[in-house]
């Protein structure tokens, strides 16, 4: 610690922001991606096809199938096609996630599809990092507090924040960096704050249950009926008489023009007097998340239950950051501004990692500091470039190997996530044992080709995949540009990224 | 809905710019001489102008629920668009105003 508190700020952030910025990058590259999860999804199966089927028809098509089928599941769950997954498909069970057989919205018939993580991966990686789930929401958590702290220490020791509001001065080295640190935290300052923050409101009751625990005594069940989401009681002894199952079209048009676009439906105790039939709403109607909201409709007169719950002020107010984080709402234009958003962001954090490494290299980077610093300084280096371009490539294997595992594999989803871990490591590895900017030109061309390089894996039957090839193709150019601009600085006496020469030189 | 997007991160942009334009530092960047008070203010003031605009337009285009967050986010956008594009191509940066009056044209007789 130093002695004034610019100066205790500025330690905070220098080091918190290096150590927490590694992971903090994964999670914010992730997170970007997962802004078109369903669209890589859609690329990622490639065996989906592109369908302009009514609802209304796909659903009484996925319908005759669990008829047929599955006739004494207790629950069909079917979702339907909608403008980002143009998919068709039923599950049995209780399962939320994965499971189910895909079906061709046109016929009815169940085709074969890869099994995939799908850009799934990248959401449920971006609040867990793929530890276990409790695990994982509490570690994103402490990080994400990292990441307010490493913003408003950046205010604190940002002296000049309007003064230097739109300055630039590239090819000047060290300033560079610190100019396009400073310039894309401040100008997107509302952007970090926003989803830093509605990110920690999302499971804000996981991290600080005090509260229902004081109310409810610990009962979140009863918690959740207070807020009207009331499960109505399941009918059982109807459930055991057979019944009758209503056509489910007229449904889906009262629920659609109730709700807007619909995402799927549930239907408990099929095929039984105690049928139900619960609708639920796309999650971008509203600016709320609707998530786990539902009409529910008797299976058999096919008379409306229970419509959606009104929320509360309190809870309709977390529902709304939520809705704010996940971009949801405002369709195309909307996604795009939130990616563009997310993408700055990323090069914020990675310019951050960056300008430590720049700062501190003529310094600790050649033989006369000590041998200890100069190990310590190494290590920054490697990491850097493992946890930035590393973890670029480990998110393009992923996308490849979707695409070129055998089809067949067995438990191929999770060969998928140990190509991505695994490249991953291997980026570590060659970032350890290759000087540090031949690791940053190599990884980053390597990331470059293989971006490039997804459309030459076919299998771009309609607009969506066509659209992921496409800014692939443009993510791969822009990081071609600076994989060759990194390289084409002139060696400096020590470790150097690109632009930092002049000041070196002067 | 396209339009009323368009608009909205084109005058935001312009409204960056004018703000970019009314100090001493970014207008002497471009133009290679001090910039007089009067203009100075004027720039600023219809920097202002704009970016309220763009509010007007985003508003239009996604309501006023989520408008004022697709404001924020097309600011910061352009802004940064602006500060990217400022050191390499300057006349450019301040070039793209242009648009506007070419946006302008299509929206009333297109």
């Amino acid at each position: 610690m130093k002695n004034t508190f610019t100066q205790s700020m500025a330690w905070l952030h220098t080091w918190a922001g290096l150590i927490f910025g590694w992971l903090l990058f994964a999670i914010f590259v992730t997170g970007t991606l997962a802004v078109f999860d369903k669209e890589l999804d859609h690329w990622m199966q490639p065996e989906v096809p592109a369908t302009e089927v009514s609802q209304a028809d796909a659903a009484r098509r996925a319908v005759a199938y669990l008829q047929a089928h599955e006739p004494q599941a207790g629950n069909w769950g079917i979702s339907l096609p909608t403008e980002r997954s143009p998919g068709l498909r039923v599950s049995t069970g209780d399962r939320r996630h994965g499971g189910g057989v895909q079906l061709d919205p046109r016929t009815g018939e169940a085709i074969e599809v890869r099994d995939s993580v799908g850009g799934n991966f990248f959401f449920r990686f971006h609040f867990t990092l793929d530890l276990p789930r409790n695990w994982g929401i509490f570690v994103v958590g402490a990080l994400a507090l990292v990441m307010l702290a490493a913003l408003v220490t950046g205010i604190v020791i940002h002296k000049k924040i309007f003064k230097e509001f739109f300055t630039f001065r590239p090819n000047k080295g060290q300033r560079s960096w610190l100019d396009f640190h400073n310039a894309s935290a401040v100008l997107l300052l509302p952007f970090h704050l926003m989803i830093t923050y509605t990110g920690l409101v999302i499971f804000m009751l996981i991290y600080i249950p005090a509260g229902v625990d004081a109310l409810f005594e610990g009962d979140s069940r009863a918690y959740f009926n207070a807020q009207g989401n009331a499960r109505l009681e399941q009918p059982r002894q109807l459930a055991r008489q057979p019944g009758q199952l209503v056509d489910v079209a007229p449904l889906l048009a009262q629920a659609e023009a109730r709700l807007g676009p619909l995402g799927g439906l549930n239907i408990r105790n099929p095929n039984t007097a105690g049928a139900r039939i619960e609708i639920r709403p796309e999650l971008g109607n509203r600016i709320a998340l609707a998530k786990g909201q539902a009409m529910v409709f008797d299976g058999v007169s096919g008379e409306l239950l229970s419509d959606v719950p009104q929320w509360r002020a309190a809870p309709l107010t977390q529902r709304v950051m939520v809705g704010l984080h996940f971009a949801q709402f405002g369709g195309y234009p909307m996604r795009w501004l939130y990616f563009i958003c997310g993408l700055v962001s990323c090069v914020m954090i990675a310019s951050g990692l960056v300008l430590f490494c720049v700062k501190r290299g003529r310094k600790y980077g050649n033989g006369t500091a000590q041998a200890s610093a100069r190990r310590w300084y190494r290590v920054a280096e490697v990491c850097n470039v493992g946890f930035i371009s590393g973890l670029l490539l480990a998110c393009v294997a992923l996308l490849w190997a979707s695409r070129v595992l055998p089809v067949e594999l067995a438990q191929r989803e999770s060969w998928e996530v140990r190509t991505f871990f695994g490249v991953w490591v291997l980026a570590l590895l060659h970032a350890g044992v290759r000087p540090a900017r031949r690791a940053w030109v190599e990884q980053l061309l390597l990331v470059a080709v293989l971006c490039i390089g997804l459309g030459a894996l076919g299998g771009v039957g309609d607009a969506m995949r066509v659209g992921v090839v496409l800014s692939a193709l443009v993510m791969g150019v822009l990081l071609g540009l600076v994989a060759w601009r990194v390289g084409k600085a002139v060696p400096a006496p020590i470790r150097a990224k690109a632009g930092r020469n002049v000041e070196a030189g002067a | 809905m396209m339009m009323w997007v368009t608009g909205g991160v084109l005058f935001a942009y312009v409204g960056m710019l004018g703000l970019c334009q009314g100090l001493e530092r970014h207008y002497k960047q471009v133009w290679q001489r001090p910039c007089p008070r009067a203009l100075r203010v004027g720039l600023r003031g219809a920097g202002w102008l704009a970016l309220l605009v763009s509010l007007l337009l985003c508003a239009q285009a996604w309501g006023w629920a989520i408008g004022p967050v697709a404001w924020l986010g097309a600011m910061s956008l352009s802004g940064m668009l602006l500060v990217m594009l400022l050191p390499y191509w300057p006349r450019l940066a301040v070039g793209l105003a242009a648009v506007v009056p070419v946006w302008g044209m299509v929206q009333l007789f297109g």
